[in-house]
């Protein structure tokens, strides 16, 4: 790194440039896995969960509120587009549209009463898991254990109408366009009067209340975009397994979302994507490797791995670039 | 027409008198997150998990050694205790000054990797004891009354009045109400704050493995089972707020009551519809809790 000035690392580490890398790195991915179908397959969920952190980082991360209801609004999008693509025939490009409002019309009808009896901290944490167990029953008392096919109601091999496909890189390509499109969400949010205010309430409720920011609407504003996005992607997580079940509402997948949220560091955006890409390609490669060998062995070890993460750099992996960023650029000014 | 009202009345009184005994249970499984959460404010994801784990010793020991289930919290109690004492020394100490949010990332590790490796070792069917000498139920005025559960409610409301007399009566008690109070000022006062958590950590879990040993006579176990009583137990703790024992017994009441009367007077299929709505909608109530002071 010697000889390697300060500005021009911090020139190259532009947002631009960055968003820059990240698509290509992104959009060169399936060649480099050379279109294997297991692989792509994975890295589609890894791209879908990745989005989820990201529209995590909004409520969680910039609002600072420890949100877990990701389960229940990507589940809500997931199980109405592909209910009206198996019983009605919609094509999911309109059916993911309604189950991201439908998401964003349980955001409100929640969130409304939620910010407006001032729930907060463990409180808010819990009332929101509470709502993913809450529609996984619902769901279970009215269709059941069943789980619903979308092959058995639509029988293309090819339909970009029905996002039906016999391989996975259409969908993994319209994972990485919602990631890159949530990502500019979040820098614009950063960038914006919005941010600063959810910043200033993450910091300080009562402080920013004070200081007339209208703390109850941008955290529903914050809640909202987060449910649409969730809502969204649970969509496309619908078309790309296929499979209709009440085990979509998984409060688990919820507290996976925040946990890789916060070990990528609270409104940090890359932290953020990477922490979201390393462990969901961990716990996946540790379910090839080791899944079968002996039951569960793979989710013992990601355990292990989130403890130690946890007690080593507790400030996350964001801490961790900062350090590593510090560090190149003290080497390279000296 | 009278007697579809004495029918009834019948049923309502059999219900409260389930959901009371169920509430007791409850609050006892409970009450160690709410010690740990009210003394060191510690947001433990994984209290379901180690009431799984603790259910899983009770059921070997109990096999192994050809006793009655509650017999083998002798065994199990002052083990988790150690395992608490340990748990706090090597993790929780760590991420103590950390952000809530890093504490609770922990926990969740601790919980998934308890529930995978229960999976790993006893898979994924339910186990339970096979014989219980208190598997019976006795009948007063027409309200049948599981022997299991009176028994479990009694030593529920024992523990609670003893464990309210060790923190107001003895010094060690003392201290860990002082400790929750202000841990500064406790600290100046010459209390050992870290000597106090571990304590307090071990307590939690010792109390876990007493409500294990209990709820495994009358219900099985399987790795999956932390969740249901991990969010209950949660549940209880959010609505009595902070800093009140009382406050806990109410809670694991109306839950235990909302769970008995809703499941046999509107469906049996909606249990975690009708506790999650119930605690939704007490939240917005009281954001801090029925009973909560802060």
């Amino acid at each position: 790194m010697i000889g390697v000035s300060r500005e021009s690392i911090i020139k190259a580490l532009s947002t631009r440039n960055l968003i820059i890398i990240i698509t290509v790195a992104f959009g060169i991915l399936p060649v480099l896995l050379g279109f294997n179908r297991y692989y792509v397959y994975l890295a589609t969920q890894v791209v879908i969960f990745t989005s989820m952190v990201l529209a995590w980082n909004i409520i969680g991360g910039y609002a600072g509120q420890l949100d877990l209801a990701a389960a229940a609004y990507m589940g809500l999008g997931g199980a109405i587009t592909g209910l009206l693509l198996c019983y009605y025939h919609l094509t999911p490009w309109i059916g993911m549209i309604v189950g991201a409002l439908a998401a964003v019309g349980l955001a409100v009808a929640i969130g409304y009463p939620t910010f407006r009896y001032g729930l907060r901290e463990v409180w808010y944490a819990l009332s929101t898991i509470s709502l993913v167990l809450i529609l996984q029953r619902i769901y279970w008392l009215i269709y059941g254990t069943t789980e619903e096919y979308i092959s058995e109601y639509i029988p293309y091999r090819w339909s970009v109408l029905y996002l039906r496909f016999d391989r996975y890189e259409p969908y993994y390509y319209l994972g990485v366009a919602i990631l890159l499109v949530t990502l500019w969400v979040n820098i614009t949010i950063r960038r914006s009067k919005l941010g600063y205010y959810l910043r200033a309430i993450s910091e300080d409720e009562d402080a920013a209340e004070a200081l007339g920011i209208d703390v109850r609407r941008y955290k529903l504003y914050a809640l909202m975009i987060y449910a649409a996005i969730v809502g969204l992607v649970g969509g496309l997580y619908i078309t790309t397994t296929g499979i209709i079940t009440y085990r979509l509402f998984d409060p688990d997948y919820s507290l996976s979302v925040a946990v890789a949220g916060i070990i990528g560091g609270l409104g940090s955006i890359p932290g953020a994507l990477i922490a979201g890409v390393i462990l969901k390609t961990v716990e996946e490669y540790l379910r090839a490797t080791f899944g079968a060998v002996i039951l569960g062995l793979h989710l013992m070890i990601y355990g292990i791995l989130l403890v130690a993460v946890s007690v080593s750099k507790p400030e996350g992996l964001a801490a961790i670039f900062t350090y590593i960023e510090k560090k190149l650029l003290k080497k390279g000014s000296g | 027409m009278l007697g579809l009202i004495d029918v009834n009345i019948h049923l309502l009184i059999q219900n409260i008198v389930n959901g009371v005994l169920l509430g007791l249970v409850y609050a006892l499984i409970a009450l160690g997150l709410s010690l740990m959460f009210g003394v060191m404010g510690i947001i433990n994801f994984a209290h379901g998990d180690f009431l799984m784990i603790a259910m899983y010793f009770s059921y070997v020991l109990a096999l192994a050694l050809g006793i009655e289930g509650v017999l083998t919290s002798f065994i199990t109690v002052p083990l988790f205790v150690v395992i608490g004492v340990a748990w706090f020394y090597t993790l929780i100490n760590r991420v103590l000054k950390a952000d809530p949010l890093i504490q609770i990332a922990m926990t969740v590790g601790i919980l998934m990797f308890l529930r995978n490796i229960a999976l790993a070792i006893w898979k994924a069917e339910p186990r339970g004891l096979p014989y219980s000498a208190l598997l019976k139920s006795i009948t007063i005025g027409g309200i049948t009354i599981s022997l299991s559960r009176l028994i479990i409610a009694i030593i529920s409301l024992a523990v609670f009045f003893a464990l309210h007399l060790f923190l107001t009566r003895t010094k060690l008690g003392i201290a860990i109400r002082a400790t929750a109070e202000d841990t500064e000022t406790a600290a100046l006062m010459g209390i050992n704050v870290k000597l106090i958590y571990a304590l307090t950590t071990g307590l939690s879990l010792g109390l876990v493995a007493l409500a294990a040993a209990l709820i495994l006579t009358f219900t099985r176990v399987d790795p999956m089972i932390g969740t249901v009583y991990g969010l209950i137990s949660w549940c209880i703790v959010a609505m009595a707020g902070l800093g009140t024992i009382k406050g806990i017994i109410f809670s694991g009441l109306i839950i235990g009551l909302v769970e008995a009367l809703g499941m046999s007077l509107i469906s049996p299929g909606a249990r975690e519809l009708f506790i999650y709505l119930t605690f939704i909608l007490i939240l917005w109530v009281r954001p801090r809790g029925l009973f909560g002071v802060r």
